[in-house]
């Protein structure tokens, strides 16, 4: 024992054994982005006794927001009463129009065996209660979830467009992924209301710069107008078809002069999202 | 040691509260955004002489954003740990002063994102471009001054008033 040093993990190994746990790291990491990861029961009492703490502590200060914005609103009351009056008339007549092409809707969906299109979902309304901690994971939280009968994967909305989807739940919050990503599992199938035609294409990401999403896979030689609606397609799976997602921004075309690239402007304000509706399809209460 | 736990759960759940408050989500990032949690890594530090107890705070706080903000599993540990080394390294060199306090949290500010972005574009094949990053941090840099100088200053005059030195 005497004469002999107390030796460490030579610096050879230290090096190595970092060099191992990174890209060990990297591969959990990459592992549990892909997949979604759902919380576990432990994890979801957690984030939901947190999410009621909050909603406790935030009460009195979304009172007063509350209270300012209702101020507001009033200021507005006459002229939108005016607004309001003028279009009543328009509205029965479209109300009755609206009864006729629902007729229509049911018995074309039985002739072609449909099972389900948007009018067939349900709304459910939600408050956001957390907006994207963190900032790179780029959702929200909302305060329903499976208690609710919120699932994975159900359509989120805004009185404007279409917001995102749900992608994790817990008993009372639900997380919501926005459609401004440029994750790659984000892809969105839609279709451009041009006239009668219906061009289908697909949005392939986010740009942070214009905050315009943008739409691809639409060929050069058809026609595409500035001010177009872009709608969701229903292909995919995920999305019902007729959610509104913006309209046509800007439109040119790929490098080999093919296709056009399309940029498209949402038509939901995601700088102000406070809340929010859940589609679930009728037939899941059935 | 009660006084900063206090300090992380409040600037844990201002993280919650104030993402409602100023916008954060791509491309509508607030000027007056950052995450508290980490500006109070850097506030605490000097109180502690037991670096043992800080690094457990930091996972447990690691742990609970994860689980609780962003639902990912370990990344935000690692990255708040990474943090913590990077504190406790910086720590031997600066004094512990309203400034240097400052030029620490924004520079902990920065390592987060850039590891984030770093994380992000390596291991979930999304693409997040340099502009986005530069965006992120350039509207870190108000909150960052604002909750770093009024926390110092709270924090310092708490432990004074009850002469308290360090954390053992």
């Amino acid at each position: 024992m005497f004469g002999q040093k107390k030796k460490g993990i030579p610096k050879k190994y230290v090096l190595l054994i970092v060099i191992v746990l990174i890209i060990v790291l990297f591969v959990i990491f990459s592992v549990s982005l892909k997949k979604e990861r759902e919380l576990n029961k432990v994890e979801s009492f957690f984030k939901d006794t947190l999410i009621y703490v909050e909603k406790i502590v935030v009460y009195p200060f979304d009172y007063v927001k509350n209270k300012i914005s209702d101020y507001n609103e009033l200021k507005n009351v006459k002229k939108d009463n005016d607004i309001l009056e003028t279009s009543m008339d328009r509205i029965l007549s479209i109300e009755t129009e609206n009864i006729e092409l629902r007729r229509q809707l049911e018995a074309l969906k039985d002739e072609l065996n449909i099972d389900y299109s948007l009018t067939d979902y349900e709304y459910l309304n939600a408050s956001v209660i957390s907006r994207n901690v963190g900032y790179w994971y780029n959702k929200i939280t909302i305060d329903k979830g499976s208690y609710n009968g919120v699932e994975k994967d159900m359509v989120v909305i805004t009185s404007k467009g279409l917001i995102g989807r749900v992608i994790n739940t817990t008993t009372f919050t639900s997380d919501v992924k926005l459609i401004t990503t440029s994750d790659t599992n984000n892809k969105i199938s839609v279709h451009i209301s041009n006239g009668d035609t219906n061009l289908y294409g697909l949005i392939n990401g986010y740009n942070y710069n214009d905050n315009v999403l943008e739409l691809e896979g639409i060929s050069n030689t058809k026609d595409v107008n500035i001010g177009d609606k872009v709608y969701t397609s229903g292909l995919g799976g995920i999305f019902p078809s007729g959610i509104l997602i913006g309209t046509v921004s800007e439109i040119t075309t790929d490098s080999y002069d093919l296709a056009k690239v399309i940029k498209v402007k949402p038509s939901a304000d995601f700088s102000d999202i406070n809340y929010v509706s859940i589609l679930k399809r009728k037939s899941d209460n059935k | 040691m009660i006084i900063s736990i206090i300090y992380l759960i409040i600037s844990f759940l201002l993280d919650n509260f104030m993402s409602n408050v100023f916008s954060s989500t791509f491309g509508y990032v607030s000027y007056f955004s950052t995450i508290y949690i980490i500006i109070s890594f850097v506030v605490i530090y000097p109180y502690f002489s037991n670096d043992k107890k800080y690094f457990i705070l930091i996972i447990i706080f690691g742990i609970l954003f994860d689980v609780l903000y962003t639902s990912t599993f370990l990344i935000n540990l690692v990255l708040f740990f990474v943090i913590a080394l990077f504190i406790k390294f910086l720590n031997n060199f600066l004094p512990n002063n309203i400034f240097m306090a400052n030029v620490l949290s924004f520079s902990c500010i920065i390592v987060y994102h850039v590891l984030t972005f770093l994380i992000l574009n390596i291991a979930s094949g999304s693409i997040y471009g340099f502009v986005l990053l530069g965006d992120i941090l350039t509207h870190s840099l108000i909150m960052t001054v604002l909750y770093t100088s009024v926390s110092y200053f709270i924090i310092k005059l708490i432990y004074n008033k009850f002469n308290i030195k360090v954390i053992k």
